[in-house]
């Protein structure tokens, strides 16, 4: 196993400690985006020293960035995901886990995995990518699979082969020479994804921070722009890639000519995507350990798209149903006594539900109508598949039968849902 | 539930155990959970079917489903309270013996299982401190984790203590490990104890052990509990989710150490706030919808889906809107649509959905300006059932039908579970790494008591089944009923011809049980629950014996009102009849027959009685509950016998504040009681048997030191030659084991009467299982009993059948019930007044079972 590169991810709770040269925050608060208003940087006097121990700095002027540092380099990775609507995404060095579960709410990834060489802290932290309830009663489109791997970037696993993106963060400055060396024969040789990230500290911005080699004591280098640039255009040069250069964390006004504090590299491969096909011709080469797996339920399974069709579907019978109900208490029942004008001193009068479009509004007024046959209520799978949440689930009527056939009642000929037209809840309403 | 669907109830012949359902767990979570008093809370996320194991009291409001056990083990910790309160020893005649001998014996498996270790196997407990120090708890993990001492060993670790079931090499091990930042911390492992097996904080370590198993089966810990969401059950019709899952525990039973493991399952509702608001908003109509939306909605407990956490809905914002912007921590101002978008990828719809406000629950030690949380209704799942949905007796049905499990169904469940344990390669290591290996299921040999005769007027019947023995008696005349001379009947025009048909009805059956019905006063009123509750402050005079409404609908406002009134106000027994019930086509005679008995008990008669071979034996039941309306009321419920036969009650139900309170208003009842059996039988009672329900975990100490005492003295006190004898016992319904007998190859519930009194009770207690109700269709759960104190010296035989013969003595049910009789009546009285009355009954109904 190659030695170790710990890759840095401060601890979101981590305090700043006067060794770790680059400040970040102990905020928590929301990432910022790029089309948010612009990350700032600004000088302040720190006093605050986690423990005494470090009288012989005192009052140093530090820089701190707002939002963290970290924090901008996990949301440049999202912004590219979002631009490049990737599916295989994986992290190479991902320490905590943290830019994965920025990740796994993105809608276009199907698969997202972790490598990393410490492995009690994937154990420790793999939980936090399961699924959350909320996950089951609302699934996701497209299924997605997390996977945490311990093992090391300079080893071949095939299992990352054939992916769209693949983000090493903050990950080649901890690589001594000869795993440095082996780095882009296996990531851009081996795994040649269709685009590759790489973020590293800009060493020519450390002299604005106090008295600095280097950011952290696992560092092996820090590269000036023209360090990294010149091994980038080689690498890319070497492995068919084309790269662009940029970084987050701007230098503080009259300092713009050191560049960014991170600095980043985006590869992308010139000839487009790796085909599937080539991929399974290679050699099965597992060796990376598999830490931690979880899929996510999601529309194209089976069961959680009947869950969610028939559910859409109650609730929509469910809403014709009390629409048809005849309204009693306008008619029947004294009046007299009951205080009308509650609720009047609260200002505006909500309004909600679905809003229509003209179209939709007269797709659906086109469709067949419900109606009442005794006391049952019936409502044509026609008309359901009219509204836009349930024809963007289901594209027909032959397909809806037969997915909710066995969960809602259906009318004889089963082209209707039938329910009776009232049920015990309506009486809790009335007043 | 409340009233309007037990109004509805009686109509329907339903064991008694099925109208349980929902019972205590109708009302919604009280925000902060008061671990104190958590029988009287409820559990709203949680279905408690008395065939669903319940021993969540939290529902789902424990939202951080990452936070390791450790912190879960403050619940624990109260279970374990109890079980050093050794209230066996004190008690001479069952030190040595506490079993029974008497009755069949019959061969029963549990949901118990052995759990095996090596003889000399101890627990090491060391203290780990961190220079500098470290705030994060995580943090602190991490770095002593990432050590190479410690790793490949079986450890617990919660930031400051550290269990380890090998010894280090020396008593304190000094390591230094380099944070990510370079900085060198230095971790100080002390050892501080070495624990033996049968230690307590071995025990809790244990059950840390088996969540960290359970979480490897990929299941999720929602409260104490653990679901699987790969197979749940739905319920579209009612927008239900049912995970199944266990609740699981290890603690010492009789000898030795065994995990238990029942079945549960957890509701999740698939619908989120914005779609109940819709829904709401089509039904009510505009004008009172926002104060509708309020009422349905402040208090409940919501779980956001971006973020797997849980809040509960403190107000309802109508001014903001999605589109508004708000202040991000760092001070930048964005609006709730770009926030869940950039922050979630998630896309807000609707843009006119008004705002929940949840109040953010402070930390501890943090005296920070509280805050608040705007959270968008379409982002938010409702938790929970709510009372409404406790009280719609189609759902629960439904609920009941899909989870509901014979005994055959549970033990495969079991076995499942069992055999995944076994199997799983990561929860086996980790088993084996602590030195511990799963065992056998547990069997033992129970003993079912002889059924018991039923005493009417004229007329001593030997049921077919104790279950229900409505038919045995059909012909019999009940011991003794008063006449009914004047009373009223309020109901509207619309039910004036059913209530007239009803009435014939019940002239005649009433007639033939030996109960004197008159003719009475019929007043129409008009159909709004003001008309009802203003006829009854006009017709009722103090000659009226009984008033009954036939009510239009089972709106809870109709019963609510006149029961206030007619409890506190104007006292005069009530019985109130959904009109829809006497609608029910063949059904009018088993109704009739079911609201006369009702009708008799409420007017001061008896309806049968069981022989008591004790003279001069008063047995209380006291339960205690939360006041549906202000929940840090406790509604404390008694209800004493006060003639030798046990079949005349004094009840009566105070209201407190808090839990020592109910020690002192125990005092004030039993005086009242005393003073009553005094009045009637010329002399007091020579033995007295309380039995208390409504104990939660951790509150027997409480009892042991505060209300024991308060009882002794209040007996003491009511005669100044000799004292009756007190025995004080403990009943709860929730327990964990299961108990299934193998018949016929196939396993099924016990017979009514099995007493279970060895190995699956306490070594420190005098306790045991009773299995006195019928479960049809599900797994019956038996009932525990705790003898805390007992001055009256019976032998455990005699005690486990009177306890047995007590299950009788129900006049709402023609049958066994699962507790006894004064239990019932006690939970009776305190549901009544905690969902409607909200203040203490008048004590001139004191004599009358008024609340049936």
């Amino acid at each position: 196993m190659a030695s170790g590169h710990t890759p840095q991810r401060p601890l979101p709770d981590a305090k700043p400690t006067p060794r770790s040269r680059e400040p970040r925050g102990t905020e928590l608060g929301a990432p910022w985006d790029s089309r948010g208003p612009r990350p700032t940087v600004r000088a302040h006097e720190c006093s605050s020293v986690v423990d005494g121990n470090f009288e012989e700095v005192p009052r140093e002027t530090a820089i701190q960035f707002k939002p963290p540092l970290y924090r901008q380099r996990y949301q440049f990775v999202k912004n590219l995901v979002d631009q490049h609507e990737p599916k295989k995404v994986a992290d190479l060095g991902c320490g905590d886990t943290s830019l994965l579960r920025l990740l796994k709410v993105n809608p276009c990834i199907e698969l997202l995995v972790g490598v990393d060489i410490n492995e009690d802290k994937l154990r420790w932290r793999g939980d936090s990518l399961a699924p959350f309830m909320g996950d089951f009663l609302k699934p996701r489109d497209l299924n997605l699979t997390i996977i945490l791997y311990h093992g090391s970037v300079v080893e071949r696993d095939s299992r990352l082969l054939g992916f769209d993106l693949i983000t090493c963060i903050e990950l080649i400055e901890h690589l001594d020479s000869g795993d440095l060396a082996r780095f882009p024969e296996v990531v851009f040789g081996y795994l040649s994804p269709s685009m590759i990230v790489i973020s590293t500290p800009n060493s020519e911005f450390n002299p604005l921070f106090p008295s600095v080699t280097l950011r952290d004591s696992d560092h092996k280098f820090e590269w000036t722009r023209m360090e990294f640039q010149t091994w980038a255009l080689y690498v890319a040069n070497r492995y068919d890639y084309s790269v662009e250069f940029t970084g987050v964390g701007e230098p503080p006004a009259g300092a713009e000519n050191v560049g960014y504090c991170t600095q980043i590299g985006i590869f992308q491969k010139n000839g487009g995507r790796a085909t599937e096909a080539c991929v399974s011709e290679q050699h099965d080469q597992h060796v990376y350990k598999a830490v931690f797996t979880t899929s996510y339920p999601s529309l194209q399974q089976e069961r959680f798209f009947k869950l969610v069709l028939v559910n859409e579907v109650s609730q929509q019978v469910e809403s014709l149903r009390v629409s048809h109900l005849p309204r009693r208490k306008e008619q029947d029942g004294e009046q007299g006594d009951k205080p009308k004008d509650i609720g009047g001193s609260k200002a505006p009068v909500p309004c909600f539900g679905p809003v229509f479009t003209e179209v939709e509004k007269a797709k659906i007024e086109n469709s067949p109508k419900p109606f009442c046959v005794g006391d049952k209520f019936f409502v044509p799978l026609q008309r359901l598949l009219a509204y836009p949440r349930l024809n963007r689930l289901c594209a027909n009527e032959e397909m809806m039968r037969s997915v909710i056939a066995d969960s809602i009642p259906l009318s004889s000929d089963g082209s209707a849902v039938v329910t009776d037209l009232c049920n015990y809840f309506d009486e809790q309403f009335e007043f | 539930m409340s009233g309007r669907a037990r109004v509805k109830a009686r109509g329907i012949a339903r064991s008694p155990s099925a109208t349980e359902v929902g019972r205590t767990q109708a009302s919604p979570l009280p925000t902060s959970v008061d671990l104190s008093n958590n029988e009287a809370s409820s559990s709203n996320g949680f279905l408690g079917t008395s065939r669903i194991s319940t021993n969540d009291k939290y529902g789902i409001s424990s939202g951080d489903a990452g936070s390791t056990s450790m912190e879960r083990g403050v619940k624990n910790k109260q279970d374990f309270m109890d079980l050093s309160i050794c209230t066996r020893e004190k008690l001479a005649h069952v030190r040595d013996c506490k079993t029974g001998s008497s009755g069949i014996p019959v061969k029963l498996v549990t949901n118990l299982f052995n759990l095996d270790f090596p003889q000399d196997w101890q627990l090491y407990q060391y203290h780990v401190t961190y220079v500098p120090d470290l705030a994060s708890r995580r943090l602190r993990i991490a770095l002593l984790y990432s050590h190479s001492e410690l790793s490949n060993k079986a450890k617990a670790f919660d930031g400051a203590i550290l269990f380890l079931s090998q010894k280090l090499e020396e008593k304190i091990t000094e390591l230094s490990s380099e944070t990510q930042r370079g900085e060198t911390i230095k971790m100080t492992i002390t050892l501080k104890r070495e624990l033996p097996s049968s230690s307590p904080v071995c025990i809790q370590v244990f059950n840390i052990i088996f969540r960290k198993i359970l979480k490897k089966l990929s299941m999720y810990q929602i409260g104490r509990n653990f679901y699987n969401p790969s197979e749940p059950v739905e319920i579209p019709q009612h927008k239900l989710s049912l995970w199944p899952g266990f609740a699981i525990s290890v603690s010492y039973f009789e000898s030795k150490l065994l995990f238990s493991a029942d079945v549960s399952y957890k509701v999740l509702r698939n619908e989120t706030v914005l779609e109940f608001m819709t829904a709401l908003c089509r039904r009510t109509g505009l004008t009172c919808f926002t104060q509708t939306c309020e009422k349905q909605l402040i208090g409940l407990i919501v779980l956001t889906r971006y973020n797997n956490r849980t809040y509960s809905i403190d107000d309802i914002d109508w001014s903001v809107k999605p589109t508004h912007t708000f202040q991000k921590r760092d001070g930048t101002e964005i609006t709730y649509v770009d926030y869940y978008k950039q922050q979630y990828d998630i896309t807000v719809s609707d843009l006119n959905q008004p705002m929940l406000v949840s109040l953010l629950k402070r930390k501890r030690n943090d005296n920070s300006e509280a805050r608040l949380a705007h959270l968008i209704p379409e982002l938010c799942f409702l938790t929970g059932l709510t009372d409404q949905a406790t009280s719609d007796f189609q759902l629960m049905k439904a609920v009941a039908e899909k989870t509901r499990l014979p005994p055959s169904g549970r033990q495969q469940r079991l076995a499942r579970l069992v055999d995944n344990i076994q199997r799983n390669t990561n929860a086996r290591f980790e088993l084996e790494t602590w030195g511990l290996h799963f065992g056998s299921q547990i069997s033992l040999t129970g003993r079912v008591v002889p059924s018991e005769k039923i005493l009417m007027q004229d007329h001593i019947c030997q049921p077919v089944s104790a279950a229900d023995w409505s038919k045995d008696v059909r012909t019999c005349k009940i011991l003794n009923a008063r006449s009914l001379n004047t009373w009223l009947i309020l109901c509207s025009d619309r039910t004036e011809y059913v209530a007239e048909s009803f009435l014939n009805c019940l002239r005649r059956v009433a007639g033939s049980m030996g109960f004197n019905v008159d003719y009475p006063k019929i007043i129409k009123v008009q159909e709004n629950p003001a008309a009802f509750v203003r006829a009854v402050q006009q017709y009722v005079d103090p000659d009226v014996q009984l008033v009954m409404c036939i009510l239009p609908s089972n709106q809870k406002t109709y019963y609510d009102s006149i029961k206030k009134y007619l409890s506190s106000d104007c006292p005069v027994p009530s019985q109130c009849v959904l009109a829809r019930t006497l609608n029910k086509q063949g059904m009018m005679m088993s109704i009739a027959t079911k609201i006369a008995m009702q009708m008799t008990c409420k007017l001061g008669g008896e309806l049968w009685a069981v022989e008591i071979p004790l003279k001069s034996l008063m047995v209380v039941g006291i339960d205690v509950c939360k006041d549906a309306l202000s929940k840090d009321v406790m509604v404390v419920g008694c209800v004493a016998s006060v003639n030798p036969g046990i079949t005349r009650w004094f009840s009566r139900c105070i209201l407190q504040r808090t839990m020592t309170d109910v020690a002192d208003c125990l005092k004030v009842f039993m005086t009242g009681a005393l003073n009553k059996w005094y009045k009637y039988n010329h002399d007091l009672p020579a033995r007295i048997i309380v039995y208390r329900a409504g104990v939660g975990d951790g509150q027997l100490k409480t009892l042991v030191d505060y209300e024991v005492p308060q009882l002794l003295s209040s007996v003491a006190e009511s005669s100044s030659n000799t004292s009756s004898r007190l025995s004080v016992i403990v009943v709860r319904k929730k327990c964990m084991p299961r108990f299934f007998t193998e018949m016929n190859r196939t396993v099924q519930n016990p017979p009514i009467g099995t007493v279970v009194d060895s190995e699956a009770t306490r070594n420190e207690w005098y306790d045991f299982y009773l299995i006195s109700q019928v479960a049809c269709r599900g797994t019956v759960s038996p009932t525990y009993y705790n003898v805390i104190y007992d001055d009256n010296g019976l032998k455990p035989d005699h005690m486990q059948r009177l306890t047995f013969k007590l299950c009788h003595l129900y006049y709402n049910w023609p049958g066994i019930v699962s507790v006894p009789a004064p239990c019932q009546y006690a939970h009776k009285l305190t549901f009544l007044v905690a969902q409607s009355i909200h203040k203490e009954p008048s004590l001139e109904l004191a004599n009358h079972l008024f609340y049936l």
